[in-house]
């Protein structure tokens, strides 16, 4: 038997998971009951700022938006501001030529890019796992890019891809390599090149930190089991880290998804989601629409679709990492 | 209010009705708060709340405006201060990126605030604002429209009203060599043949032209200043043999003349402004405050800087209008000060001071003094260009209508589109957002 036996899926130290049901602990069976009356009501008026703060900033503008989004909120119509609109927000969506074009390059970029950066995130991950010398030194140089903030390193690439003065077209030139002449920003597959690449620097090393912490917690004693029982590497790969991995591969993948299906600022700083229109993905439509046009209930309609489609994505990843109880 | 319950919604019999009060009590609050938000409409204040001009009194000017044009700036207000004491100047820094400045406009209009008093405006915005009623109407304090140049004029002129009055005139222009280029050409075929002979015969050159190509309102100005033919009256229908002619061109000068790089697509004007400086091109589209940097000391084309409006094919040049007007809140209480201070601000002395400190150009016509002459004599050459000087289309869609404009130009300019396919799919799209001005 090759198979190697693989532990109920493990979480961060501390945290009770869902497919391991805890004994209710004192406090928890304590709240209502073990508590006085008055004790009761003093700890609801204790959390009511906190309750009212966070309805404040993320239920309300989430509800205002949702308002905005069957209103006509066009401040170039005032006339129309603030009635009631039905679906027309919505059916623009539709009828507008933008937004369907806008929803098929953002899918095919998040397609992509999380492949590549999960890809080339593992793979730093496995090796900064390893025992060698330096090894701080090189986790911090890695991670730096990450530090960098998203605009700042989009004007970095911006000028890195001038084709004139850059380094991209120099480097290439001298390697006498393909696209070398290439105005990568003036074409449509080389201008998203350029966005995955400096999307991909600066966020592969955000996937490779997650991907560490979760192949820190593995035991050791796994692999050498998996030795004894004979497995290669890769098999020692396949059934030891990959479930081992899953809930950080989980949240590590439902942060990068996200983020690149609401990719913005890559985009308006080295392409402004040209040339024509063919880099603008759905959140540079939105701000386009509240910036640009200052029509808030189209733009608030595009971002109820964003969130929907946001929920769904995220509702997606967790069904297909759930615990398997199963085994 | 549907979509909020202000009951509580949680069936756990144990819960305490008492913890449904406090929950429904802030969320009651909440959607009372959004309801406000949502019906605030745009009231004038009435004439009884205004604050007279004599009154002790501070009123918030809302500028943009770095380094040079910072100093100027505050160098006016203390002055206008000084001058009237009761009356304190309060400046209100905004992005100089002009879409984040509107932004944060947009931001205090729409929450209906009655501050910034005064407030600065690129020349394409007055007429959007006026549109959503955010600016009064000035045409009770008179102005002196005629002492201005008339096509900046215009961009603050909307339904019978004055709403914005010019602060600082801009136009684009060419630029070239004097050393290099003998007699500036008359025809853009003539700047081309110019340009090949000079990238033929000088191994310093890299370009020929550059100009400003990348998506961004830039590309606007720059196609408008080639001969591009948008003004008001042809939005109806933008595909015009001007328009064609112009986006041809600008297609050629990189794809088929090969004098202007591939790399314009991606330039902005300060991306102009370096090949410019750096003495690589012997003709350069940009605006007038080039000159100044081009005229300061150790610049490598000190001395060899001219200023033309671009040669046009019909032998009437435009130059596309830029520039800053002064506005008032239309909510703001203390109008009669702000239009003092307005008025302090486009004085000839104001106007003059400004243009020797910040190299912004004065909107007053007879600003232009032998004075002004003699300390920046390149405001001469730069008076042709703004005598052809044309404003972008007067529309309170404009935003819109640049970005379809935009796109338009991007996707000539990368070869997506033929400039006839292009125009032929962009002139209904403008069409119908100017059907949409009531």
């Amino acid at each position: 038997m090759r198979q190697v036996q693989t532990p109920p899926v493990p979480h961060a130290q501390g945290e009770p998971g869902p497919d391991r049901p805890e004994p209710p602990s004192r406090a928890a069976r304590g709240a209502g009951q073990g508590l006085r009356r008055s004790d009761r009501r003093f700890g609801y008026w204790a959390i009511a700022p906190a309750v009212v703060l966070l309805l404040a900033i993320t239920a309300f503008p989430l509800l205002y938006n949702l308002w905005d989004s069957f209103h006509h909120v066009d401040y170039l119509n005032p006339s129309t501001l603030g009635k009631f609109a039905g679906l027309g927000n919505y059916k623009a969506l539709v009828t507008n030529n933008l937004f369907v074009p806008s929803l098929e390059r953002t899918l095919g970029f998040t397609a992509v890019s999380v492949v590549v950066e999960l890809v080339i995130g593992m793979a730093l991950a496995l090796a900064l796992n390893q025992r060698f010398r330096g090894r701080g030194l090189v986790r911090a140089a890695v991670f730096i890019p990450w530090a960098v903030p998203t605009v700042v390193s989009g004007m970095l690439w911006k000028s890195m891809f001038d084709p004139q003065t850059g380094f991209v077209n120099y480097i290439l030139t001298v390697l006498h390599l393909p696209l070398a002449h290439a105005t990568w920003l003036d074409g449509t597959y080389t201008g998203w090149a350029a966005i995955l690449i400096a999307d991909a620097w600066r966020n592969t090393p955000f996937m490779a930190i997650l991907l560490l912490a979760g192949l820190q917690v593995i035991p050791a004693e796994l692999y050498e089991a998996a030795r004894l029982d004979g497995a290669s590497v890769w098999k020692a790969f396949r059934h030891v880290t990959l479930p081992m991995l899953k809930p950080a591969l989980m949240v590590a993948l439902i942060f990068r998804t996200l983020s690149s299906f609401l990719i913005f600022d890559v985009i308006s700083a080295m392409t402004s989601g040209g040339p024509g229109t063919s880099t603008q993905a759905l959140a540079y439509l939105n701000w386009q629409a509240i910036i640009q046009d200052s029509n808030f209930g189209f733009a608030a309609a595009i971002s109820v679709a964003l969130m929907i489609m946001t929920l769904i994505i995220a509702a997606g990843y967790l069904r297909i990492f759930r615990p398997d109880y199963t085994r | 209010m549907k979509y909020m319950s202000c009951k509580p919604t949680r069936r756990d019999r144990r819960r305490s009705t008492r913890r449904g009060v406090v929950f429904a009590a802030g969320t009651a609050a909440i959607v009372l708060t959004a309801g406000a938000c949502g019906s605030s409409s745009a009231a004038t204040p009435p004439a009884s709340s205004q604050v007279p001009a004599s009154a002790k009194q501070t009123i918030v000017f809302a500028t943009d405006g770095l380094g040079s044009e910072g100093k100027a700036t505050d160098a006016a207000v203390a002055a206008f201060e000084k001058a009237n004491p009761n009356i304190h100047v309060q400046v209100l820094a905004l992005s100089p990126t002009s879409n984040v400045a509107l932004n944060q406009l947009d931001q205090r209009f729409i929450s209906g605030s009655s501050t910034p008093d005064v407030i600065y405006l690129d020349v394409i915005r007055p007429v959007q604002f006026a549109q959503s009623g955010w600016l009064a109407n000035l045409n009770k304090f008179h102005v002196p429209t005629s002492t201005f140049f008339p096509a900046q004029m215009a961009t603050g002129e909307y339904k019978g009203g004055v709403y914005a009055v010019p602060w600082f005139i801009n136009a684009e222009g060419v630029y070239y060599r004097t050393d290099l280029v003998k007699t500036p050409p008359k025809t853009p075929a003539q700047l081309v043949a110019d340009a090949r002979s000079l990238l033929a015969t000088h191994p310093s050159l890299k370009e020929g032209f550059a100009f400003e190509g990348a998506e961004y309102e830039g590309a606007v100005t720059a196609f408008q200043s080639m001969g591009g033919n948008i003004a008001s009256s042809t939005l109806s229908n933008i595909n015009n043999s001007s328009n064609l002619a112009t986006l041809t061109f600008m297609y050629d000068a990189i794809h088929k003349y090969h004098i202007s790089p591939s790399a314009v697509t991606t330039w902005e004007e300060s991306n102009v402004q370096n090949a410019w400086l750096s003495g690589q091109t012997p003709f350069a589209l940009n605006w007038p405050y080039l000159f100044q940097l081009s005229e300061a000391a150790g610049s490598p084309v000190a001395g060899k800087t001219g200023w033309i409006p671009f040669p046009s094919a019909t032998g009437k040049p435009q130059a596309s209008l830029g520039g800053a007007d002064l506005a008032i809140n239309a909510k703001s209480t203390h109008q009669a000060a702000a239009w003092k201070f307005i008025q302090y601000l486009t004085s000839i002395p104001a106007q003059v001071t400004r243009a020797i400190n910040a190299g912004d150009p004065p909107s007053v016509k007879a600003a232009y003094t032998a004075h002004l002459y003699s300390v920046a004599p390149y405001y001469r050459q730069e008076q042709a260009v703004y005598a052809a000087a044309v404003p972008r289309p007067i529309t309170p869609v404009y935003s819109n209508i640049s970005t379809d404009i935009q796109t338009m130009i991007s996707s000539v300019l990368a070869g997506q589109e033929s400039p006839a396919a292009a125009l032929k799919s962009t002139a209904p799209q403008v069409a119908q957002l100017q059907a949409t001005v009531r």
